[in-house]
C-alpha cells in the first residue's frame, strides 16, 4: 500500500512537468527572458544591431530623463491617467446603476452597454478619427458646437480620453452589473425595511457591497492609461504638437522607428518595475481584505 | 464531447501546415522583387497598376515578378524598415522620403544606387542632389514633388483676387477670403496650415538666392553638425513674414484634416504637395481647384522651391532590383506616374514626350509644380535630420507658440536648441 | 401617508433617471450608429457633415469585399484567433490541471513564476519579443502572430477555481477506475467545468481577433496581415473614400454584436454565479 503510493507520487511528479511544459516555454520565451533581457540590457551600451558594446551604468537612463520628448509624454501620459481613470470609472458605474435593477425591457440598454465590448480597438479609433476630426465634423454639426477635435491638443486629449473609455467600457459594464445582480437581494430587503430608500439605499448599502469590483475597474483602468499606445498609432500619431504621445506610444517610436536600444531598454525596465509594483499593492490590498 | 475534442484536435493538426505559410508562394525560376511603399488612395491604385504593368511585361520576359505592398505613410514604412533591420523580412526595395534619409545613411543594409549602377543621367538635377550623400546617391528619386499653394479658384476670381506672390501678399488674400459668422467665428479660414519642415526648407532654402536650414548643406555632406537658421537671420524673417498672416484673424492653425477643409470649401486656401494634386481635384466639392507656386517669403528670397517627396532604397544587390528600378524611372512610366497622381516626372525626357506634352496642354494645373521647380536653383536640398519626425512635431509646437505670442528671438532660439540637442544625441550614439 | 407624500418626488427622480440612461445609451451607441450610417454615405456626404446618407451607396460594400486582400485577411484574422483561442485554452487547462490535481516538487515555485507573468505587460516589452520571433524567422506566418498570446495567468487562475470545486474525489475514483489523465481531462474535468472553459476560449479569442499591436509589427505582407490591420491600411480613407472604409468595419463587427446578443445571457450567468 505505502509503495504504491511512494511510486505513484514520483510518477506524477514527471507527469507535472509534461502538463506544465508548454505553459512554462511561453512564459519563458515571452515574458521571463525579454523582461529579464530589457532590465540588463538597461545597464549596458547596445548598439542597433543588437551588439553589446560595454557597460554603461546608468547612462541610458540619464539620456532617457534628459530627452524632453521623454519628459514631454510623461505630462501627457499623467494627464491622460487623472482624466480617463475617474472619467471611466463615473461613467461606467453610472451606465451600471442606472441598469442596476432587472426589469421586463432592461435587456435593451443593457445590451447597448454591452456592445462596446464587440467592437474592436482599430474600429473606435478610425471612428473617433472620423467623429471627431476637425471643427467641421460631424458631431458639431448636430450638436452646434465649436469643439476642434482632434486638431488642437486639448481637444485631441479629450478625444482620447473618450476613445479610452469606448474602448474599456463594455468590459466594465459586464463586471459591474453582474456585481450589482450579485448582491444578495435580502440585504437590500432589509434595508429598505429599515427605510433606506434611493439614495442611501444606494450610497450606503450597495454600492459597499460592490466595492471590490469597482476596485478591480479602477485597476484595469489604470493599467490602460499607463500602457495606451495603439489607438494613439490611429487615432493621431502623437500629435498634434506632441500633445498625445504618451510615454508607450514613445516607447513604441523609440524603440521601432529610431531604434533607439538604450532608451527604449531603459524605459521597458521602468514600465515593468511600475507594472509590478502598482499590482504589488493590488494584491496585498486584496490579501488584507481577504485575511480580514 | 470526447469526440467533439478529437476532431477539434484533428482540425486543428490539419491546420498546421498552414501556420508555416507566408513565403511558400514562391517559384524558384522567378525572382521575387518587394516593394514596400507608401503611396495613399487612389496613388496607391496608380502604383499597383505600375506594377502590373512591369509584371506583365518586362517581368515576365526577364522571370521578375515585383509584389507591392503598401505599408501606411512614409514614417510607417520606415518604422517597418527600421524594425526588419537584420531579419528576413526586410523589402528589396522602400519608398520614403527625405526623413528616412539619416537613418538610410547610416543603415548597413542600405545598397546606394551608386553600388546598384543603375543609369541615372536622365534624372532631373535637383531630384539626384537632394538624396545625395558622401557615400553617393542613396536612393533614387521617383515621387517627386514641389510644394503647391493650393486656393479656391471659383472663390479667387470672384473677389477679383489672383494667388499670391509673396507671404505679405497672401495675408492680404486671406483677409478677403475669410470669412466670419456674427459671433465672430472662423467658418471659412483664408488660409489653413502650420508649416513644418518640409515647408521650411522652401521657405528658409529660398531667402538671399540659396540658404539651408543645417550646416554641410542641410546636412547631406557627412551630416549636420547644427542649425544655421539662427545666425543667418532666416527662420526669423520667415516667421515675422508669416505672422502677418496670422494676425489677419482668419487664420487657421490646425494642423490634421487640412486636405478635407480645403476641399469641402471650409478654407480659401492652403499648402501642400503637388503629389496631393489629382487628390484634390477630384475631391473639391463645387468649386474650381487653382494652384500656384509657394509664395516667397519676401523679394530677396529668389530660390524657388525644394524638391521633394520620395524616392527608392534599394536593399537587395541584384540585376532584378536594378531592373525594376530603371523601370520605374523611365520616360514612359514616369509620365503615366504623373499623370495619375501630380508627382514630377523625374526623367528630363519625360517632359519631350508627346503624350505628355499633350497632357500638360489639357491640365494646365500639373504643370506648375514642375515649372516651378525646374526654375529653381538645383542646389538647394531638402532637411536631413536625425530624429526627423519628432523635429517636425517640434517646428509646428515652435511656430504655433510664437503665434501666440511668444517673442520671435525666443523662438528660433528653442528651435535651435531642440535640433542641436536632437544632432548631439545621434552623434553621441553613432561616433 | 408618509408614502402618498413622497411620490411626486420619486417620479421625479424616475424620470430624471430614465432620461439620463436614454442619453448615456445614445452616446454609447452613437460610434456604432454611426458607423453603420456611414458605411452608406457618398464623398460628399462626409464632406457635407452628414448624419444620415442622402441616398445610400451600396457600392462602398461591394468595394469592401472586392478590395483585393480582403477575403485573405479575414481568413488570417479568423484562422490566427481561433488556433490562439484553442491552442491557449488547452495550455490553461493542461497547467490548471497540473496545478490542482497533481503534488510535485517545486510546485509553488513555478506557480509563482507562472502567476508573475500577470505583473509583466507586454507592450514594455514588444520590441524584445519583435526580437525573438523575428529571430525564429516567424515574422509574417500565423506562427508569429500567435506565439505571444498562447499562456494567461489569469485564465489559469480562472480555470483552477473551477478546478478545486470538482474536488480530488473524482478524481481519485477515476483512477482506482484505471482512467488515465489524459481520459479523465477530456471526459470528465472539462465538462463538468464547460461554463468557465467557454469563458476561456471566448474571452480569447474575441481578445484575438480584435488585437492591433503585435499583428501589425509582426506582418510586412498583405498575406499575412490580419483585417484589423488591413482595415486601416485599406489605403480608402486619403481619397476621400471613407465609405469603402466604414462598410469593411461594419462587415468585421456586425457578427459580433449578433454574436455577442445570443451570448450575452451566458456570460452573465457564468459571471455572476463565478
Amino acid at each position: 500500500m505505502r509503495e504504491k503510493k511512494t511510486t505513484k507520487k514520483y510518477h506524477s511528479q514527471n507527469k507535472a512537468y509534461l502538463y506544465l511544459l508548454p505553459a512554462i516555454t511561453v512564459a519563458a520565451l515571452f515574458y521571463w527572458y525579454p523582461s529579464l533581457k530589457s532590465i540588463v540590457e538597461s545597464f549596458l551600451t547596445v548598439n542597433q544591431s543588437g551588439k553589446i558594446l560595454g557597460f554603461a551604468g546608468l547612462d541610458n537612463y540619464r539620456r532617457l530623463f534628459s530627452d524632453p520628448a521623454f519628459i514631454n509624454s510623461l505630462k501627457v501620459s499623467l494627464t491622460f491617467i487623472a482624466l480617463f481613470v475617474p472619467a471611466n470609472t463615473f461613467i461606467t458605474l453610472l451606465a451600471a446603476s442606472l441598469t442596476r435593477r432587472p426589469s421586463r425591457l432592461s435587456f435593451i440598454p443593457e445590451y447597448i452597454f454591452f456592445a462596446p465590448v464587440a467592437v474592436s480597438l482599430s474600429a473606435y479609433s478610425l471612428l473617433m478619427r472620423d467623429i471627431f476630426r476637425g471643427q467641421a465634423s460631424v458631431l458639431n454639426n448636430l450638436l452646434g458646437t465649436t469643439f476642434s477635435g482632434i486638431t488642437s491638443a486639448a481637444g485631441a486629449m479629450a478625444v482620447l480620453v473618450v476613445l479610452g473609455i469606448f474602448l474599456d467600457f463594455g468590459l466594465d459594464y459586464i463586471l459591474l452589473i453582474c456585481a450589482f445582480r450579485s448582491i444578495d437581494s435580502s440585504v437590500v430587503e432589509a434595508a429598505r425595511m429599515d427605510g433606506a430608500g434611493g439614495w442611501r439605499l444606494y450610497w450606503l448599502v450597495e454600492v459597499p457591497m460592490i466595492k471590490d469590483t469597482v476596485l478591480v475597474t479602477v485597476f484595469l483602468a489604470l493599467k490602460d492609461a499607463i500602457l495606451i499606445s495603439a489607438p494613439i498609432i490611429i487615432l493621431t500619431e502623437g500629435g498634434p504638437f506632441r500633445s498625445t504621445e504618451t510615454v508607450m506610444f514613445y516607447y513604441y517610436t523609440e524603440a521601432f522607428r529610431s531604434g533607439n536600444r538604450g532608451v527604449q531598454n531603459a524605459l521597458a525596465a521602468l514600465v515593468l518595475t511600475l507594472a509590478a509594483l502598482i499590482m504589488t499593492i493590488y494584491t496585498t490590498y486584496k490579501k488584507i481584505k481577504e485575511e480580514r | 464531447m470526447k469526440k467533439t475534442i478529437i476532431t477539434a484536435l484533428i482540425l486543428l493538426l490539419s491546420l498546421l501546415p498552414v501556420l508555416a505559410m507566408g513565403n511558400s508562394e514562391k517559384n524558384s525560376e522567378v525572382t521575387e522583387v518587394v516593394i514596400w511603399h507608401s503611396a495613399q488612395g487612389s496613388n496607391s491604385d496608380v502604383f499597383d497598376s505600375l506594377i502590373e504593368e512591369f509584371n506583365n511585361t518586362v517581368g515576365k520576359d526577364q522571370n521578375i515578378h515585383v509584389e507591392s505592398i503598401y505599408q501606411g505613410k512614409a514614417n510607417d514604412v520606415l518604422t517597418k524598415v527600421n524594425a526588419a533591420s537584420g531579419t528576413s523580412s526586410l523589402p528589396d526595395i522602400a519608398m520614403m522620403d527625405a526623413t528616412a534619409a539619416t537613418d538610410m545613411n547610416a543603415s548597413e543594409y542600405l545598397v546606394t544606387i551608386d553600388a546598384l549602377g543603375v543609369d541615372t543621367s536622365k534624372i532631373l538635377e535637383s531630384g539626384l542632389s537632394s538624396y545625395t550623400s558622401e557615400k553617393g546617391l542613396l536612393a533614387l528619386p521617383f515621387n517627386a514633388s514641389a510644394l503647391l499653394y493650393y486656393y479656391n479658384k471659383t472663390l479667387y476670381d470672384s473677389l477679383g483676387l489672383t494667388a499670391p506672390r509673396t507671404i505679405a501678399d497672401m495675408a492680404y488674400v486671406a483677409s478677403k477670403t475669410g470669412l466670419k459668422d456674427s459671433n465672430g467665428k472662423l467658418t471659412r479660414a483664408g488660409f489653413i496650415g502650420i508649416p513644418t519642415t518640409f515647408e521650411l526648407s522652401t521657405f528658409i532654402g529660398a531667402q538671399n538666392g540659396i540658404s539651408f536650414m543645417l550646416d554641410n548643406r542641410n546636412g547631406h555632406d557627412g551630416g549636420a553638425t547644427k542649425a544655421i537658421f539662427k545666425e543667418e537671420g532666416t527662420y526669423k524673417t520667415f516667421l515675422q513674414e508669416w505672422k502677418k498672416v496670422f494676425d489677419t484673424g482668419f487664420y487657421s492653425t490646425a494642423t490634421s484634416g487640412t486636405t478635407e477643409e480645403f476641399t469641402s470649401g471650409r478654407a480659401a486656401a492652403f499648402l501642400a504637395s503637388s503629389s496631393k494634386l489629382a487628390t484634390i481635384i477630384n475631391s473639391a466639392e463645387g468649386f474650381e481647384v487653382g494652384v500656384a507656386a509657394v509664395p516667397m517669403v519676401n523679394e530677396n528670397a529668389t530660390g524657388g522651391t525644394v524638391i521633394s517627396g520620395g524616392a527608392l532604397f534599394a536593399f537587395t544587390d541584384n540585376s532584378a532590383v536594378k531592373t525594376v528600378l530603371e523601370y520605374l524611372i523611365s520616360a514612359d512610366v514616369q509620365a503615366l506616374w504623373s499623370e495619375g497622381t501630380g508627382y514630377v516626372p523625374v526623367n528630363t525626357d519625360t517632359y519631350n514626350t508627346e503624350s505628355y506634352k499633350a497632357f500638360l496642354k489639357e491640365n494646365p494645373l500639373y504643370s506648375v509644380a514642375s515649372d516651378s521647380l525646374l526654375s529653381s536653383n538645383p542646389n538647394m536640398t531638402n532637411v536631413w535630420v536625425p530624429s526627423a519626425y519628432s523635429i517636425y512635431y517640434s517646428f509646428q509646437t515652435n511656430i504655433l507658440n510664437f503665434l501666440n505670442g511668444t517673442d520671435v528671438d525666443t523662438t528660433v532660439s528653442e528651435m535651435e536648441s531642440i535640433i542641436n540637442s536632437a544632432i548631439k544625441t545621434y552623434r553621441d550614439q553613432n561616433k | 401617508m408618509k408614502k402618498v407624500q413622497r411620490k411626486p418626488f420619486d417620479t421625479f427622480r424616475f424620470i430624471m433617471r430614465k432620461i439620463l440612461l436614454v442619453l448615456l445609451a445614445a452616446i454609447v451607441l452613437f460610434p456604432v450608429f454611426y458607423m453603420i450610417s456611414s458605411s452608406l454615405f457618398s464623398a460628399s456626404d462626409f464632406n457635407n457633415l452628414r448624419l444620415l446618407p442622402s441616398h445610400p451607396v451600396w457600392e462602398n460594400y461591394t468595394k469592401a469585399l472586392n478590395q483585393k486582400y480582403f477575403i485573405r485577411y479575414m481568413f488570417n484574422s479568423i484562422g490566427t484567433s481561433l488556433i490562439t483561442a484553442f491552442l491557449r485554452t488547452a495550455i490553461v487547462i493542461l497547467a490548471a490541471f497540473a496545478f490542482t490535481h497533481l503534488r510535485f516538487r517545486g510546485k509553488s515555485i513555478v506557480f509563482a513564476a507562472l502567476v508573475l507573468t500577470l505583473f509583466i505587460p507586454q507592450e514594455a516589452i514588444l520590441y524584445q519579443n519583435y526580437r525573438t520571433v523575428a529571430g525564429m524567422g516567424l515574422l509574417d506566418t500565423w506562427a508569429g502572430i500567435i506565439s505571444t498570446s498562447l499562456f494567461s495567468a489569469a485564465q489559469m487562475l480562472l480555470l483552477m477555481g473551477s478546478f478545486k470545486i470538482q474536488g480530488k474525489e473524482i478524481y481519485d475514483a477515476a483512477r482506482i477506475d484505471g482512467a488515465s489523465d489524459p481520459k479523465y481531462i477530456l471526459s470528465i474535468l472539462i465538462p463538468l467545468s464547460g461554463p468557465a472553459i467557454l469563458t476561456v476560449g471566448i474571452q480569447t479569442l474575441i481578445v484575438s481577433f480584435n488585437s492591433y499591436l503585435w499583428p501589425l509589427l509582426v506582418t510586412n505582407k498583405n498575406s499575412s496581415r490580419t483585417i484589423q490591420i488591413g482595415m486601416t491600411m485599406l489605403g480608402f480613407s486619403e481619397s476621400g473614400q471613407l465609405g469603402p472604409q466604414m462598410a469593411t468595419l461594419v462587415i468585421v463587427t456586425v457578427p459580433f454584436l449578433l454574436f455577442l446578443a445570443l451570448a450575452k445571457k451566458k456570460i452573465e450567468t457564468t459571471l455572476i454565479r463565478r
